[in-house]
């Protein structure tokens, strides 16, 4: 397991992190939202030593992430970074030496990641001669390397087109399905949705949810309702105890219901007023989950 | 838990040194610079050969009589000529030396005959004179033996040097300016190199990932290191070639000390780049673009050339307060003490007093100068200032 556990830090009197903590299973994808400067760079920072927490700490396998443990994961820093001058190859092959390999492993390694990442042929070319996209494909490939135990990248699918966002996200289910856990952060969260296994949702410095896609979609399941009645007058629903009207219109009605409130009371109410088109349990997208999640600050956190 | 993964600190700062020795022999800049550096050093020993009128050879070929070679070599000692005498068989022999240039000219000596002189055109003015003088003391002492007086009374004139060492002092000061001139070069260009390095990293945020495997020391030590062996084996080949040099050509009468004063330039070289490289590294750290570069390193470099100055101005007068005082201030003494040594008026406990000194400022420099680095690396962004960094360390 990757723990990341009561996590705070605070840059002067800016309380960034306030107890940030959640778990990655082995093999397994976790997907970390949160709107800009919400804490994701700062945890991940953390994690990879670059800063240092005022609390709390980081484990892989029940063991505190110091300079050996860190070498076998493989990082991919927010700000993309690489020597521009030194070719891809050496390049490449310099980060596997420096998580470990040997001179020949390494050496190795870095054909093999290039081959596979299609730069074979950009092997002999400095970093500054290759396109943008190469640039992050030599970047992944920097990560990926030395063959890491855990992989933490920083908004990794930023600034690719979908070719580039579909390659990546294959070389990540690659690695998940070789039991490596894989957290990344990013703003697309359609892509979160899609590849991960769990995700967290980071809020002013807290954890304000996190599971997996369809655990946070339960919790906020059987809580709101659509029922299309096109024949109904206005207000059908109105008097229906437990029941709150969000939105109507039409007989396009949104409702939400109180706790142990009976679904199939408000269905028979609607088939009183006649057709019923529609009848599901709403099911939100994780988008929607974000802005739920995101929008609603508690008391507690806006005094911080 | 996989692999072998357990990496010393040694081997980290191994590694980053390797890639900058490897990443820089590639540079343009740094072969052409080295490159102009040679040919300067060579230029300059060629001009050296080409005026230095001591050397003067002159090759004189000689049929008949053996007697006349010592003749020959005494007269050019007198001159101050270097005569080089070569026996020929005859007449034919030393026609054909001549044409052929091996010889200057040659003295044909037949028994009975005027002494005659071949040449090619004509006579140089040296070569004519130390004939002419070889020739007319044999001759003297002949007539004289035939007149039978062996001994004269010629009373010697006895020379009493005010300055015996004068043109050898000389000589060191010479020899000190131009160490003095190649270590402040050096200091120069590879703090410069050390700086950008350091600016390399971290405009191109490649500095984080790097972090990520290593601490910031490891990556601080391994650039001075790598980019200091470099520099040193610069300095040793210069030295090399212009010591070499000097002495093959005979440029100089003090070999032995044109030894002593490279070595303890080179000494220089090691204790004033790990001051200043640390010092370039540090500053370095404070930007982000090589833009704002110049700004941060611009005290440091006008250290740097008032040592220099300081430097040319002890070869003048090395005894003088002022090089005296300098050459104990770390920072200063690189290029101060190495002129002071080279005149020669400096005590044991004087130099070992500056190393030490310049050996506690670097210990310093590197302690203090390591955490600004540390804390610096990860902002970016417009320019930091020192107190921010130490700050910034502890985060």
């Amino acid at each position: 397991m990757l723990e990341f556990d009561g996590l705070h830090k605070s840059f002067g009197v800016n309380h960034v992190l306030d107890g940030v903590g959640f778990t990655v299973a082995p093999g397994s994808m976790f997907g970390f939202c949160g709107s800009n400067g919400a804490g994701k760079t700062t945890t991940m920072r953390i994690a990879m030593g670059l800063l240092r927490a005022d609390a709390g700490e980081v484990r892989w396998r029940g063991r505190l992430l110091d300079q050996d443990v860190r070498r076998r994961i493989g990082y991919m820093p927010e700000e993309r970074g690489l020597y521009p001058k030194m070719k891809v190859g050496e390049q490449v092959a310099y980060f596997a030496r420096l998580h470990g390999l040997e001179a020949a492993a390494a050496r190795r390694a870095a054909e093999e990641w290039t081959e596979r990442l299609g730069l074979a042929a950009r092997r002999g070319d400095a970093v500054e001669k290759l396109s943008l996209g190469n640039q992050q494909r030599v970047q992944l490939a920097a990560a990926l390397v030395s063959k890491p135990e855990v992989l933490i990248l920083d908004e990794p699918f930023s600034g690719l087109d979908p070719i580039g966002v579909d390659s990546l996200a294959e070389a990540l289910l690659g690695q998940v399905r070789e039991g490596v856990p894989v957290v990344f952060s990013s703003h697309q969260l359609d892509l979160v949705e899609r590849l991960c296994d769990s995700v967290g949702i980071l809020a002013r410095g807290r954890m304000v949810a996190t599971g997996t896609v369809d655990e946070l979609r339960r919790r906020e399941t059987g809580r709101l309702l659509r029922v299309v009645v096109p024949d109904a007058a206005p207000r059908w629903a109105g008097a229906l105890p437990g029941v709150r009207v969000v939105s109507e219109r039409a007989g396009d009605t949104v409702l939400e219901l109180a706790d142990g409130t009976d679904d199939q009371a408000v269905l028979a109410e609607a088939l009183r007023t006649g057709r019923v088109t529609h009848f599901a349990w709403q099911q939100p997208t994780l988008v929607e989950l974000f802005r739920e999640a995101v929008a609603v600050p508690t008391a507690q956190e806006v005094a911080a | 838990m996989s692999g072998p993964r357990g990496i010393s600190g040694a081997s980290m700062v191994r590694l980053v040194a390797a890639r900058e020795v490897a990443a820089r022999v590639r540079d343009k800049n740094f072969i052409i610079s080295s490159v102009v550096i040679v040919l300067v050093l060579v230029g300059v020993l060629g001009l050296q050969v080409a005026f230095s009128s001591g050397s003067e050879e002159i090759r004189v070929g000689l049929v008949g009589d053996p007697a006349l070679r010592a003749a020959l070599e005494q007269q050019g000692d007198a001159l101050a000529v270097d005569v080089r005498v070569v026996e020929l068989d005859d007449g034919a022999a030393a026609r054909a030396a001549v044409e052929a240039g091996d010889v200057d000219g040659v003295l044909v000596l037949d028994d009975g005959q005027e002494p005659e002189l071949l040449v090619e055109q004509s006579a140089g003015g040296s070569l004519q004179a130390v004939v002419q003088g070889a020739v007319a003391q044999l001759a003297l002492a002949e007539q004289l033996r035939a007149a039978g007086i062996t001994s004269l009374d010629v009373p010697e004139v006895s020379v009493t040097a005010l300055d015996p060492d004068a043109d050898a002092d000389g000589q060191r000061v010479v020899v000190a300016i131009i160490g003095v001139g190649v270590l402040y070069s050096l200091l120069i260009l590879f703090g410069q190199f050390v700086a950008q390095g350091v600016v390399e990293e971290k405009a191109s945020r490649v500095v984080e990932l790097l972090l990520a495997t290593m601490r910031p020391w490891q990556l601080l030590a391994g650039k001075i290191l790598g980019l200091g062996l470099l520099g040193l084996a610069q300095i040793v080949l210069i030295a090399a070639i212009g010591v070499g040099g000097a002495i093959a050509f005979d440029l100089v009468d003090i070999p032995g000390e044109l030894v002593g004063t490279a070595v303890s330039v080179v000494v220089w070289f090691v204790l004033g780049y790990a001051f200043y490289a640390a010092i370039f590294a540090v500053a370095a750290s404070l930007v982000s673009r090589q833009e704002d570069l110049s700004t941060v390193v611009m005290p440091t470099t006008l250290v740097l050339i008032g040592a220099f100055v300081v430097g040319i101005q002890a070869s003048a007068d090395p005894g003088g307060a002022l090089a005296r005082i300098t050459s104990y201030v770390p920072g200063l003494s690189p290029l101060v003490m190495p002129v002071r040594q080279a005149a020669g008026d400096v005590a044991a406990w004087e130099i070992a007093l500056a190393v030490v000194l310049m050996l506690v400022a670097i210990a310093l420099i590197v302690r203090l100068g390591g955490r600004v680095y540390a804390g610096a690396l990860l902002r970016t962004g417009g320019k930091l200032k020192i107190r921010e960094a130490l700050n910034a360390e502890r985060a």
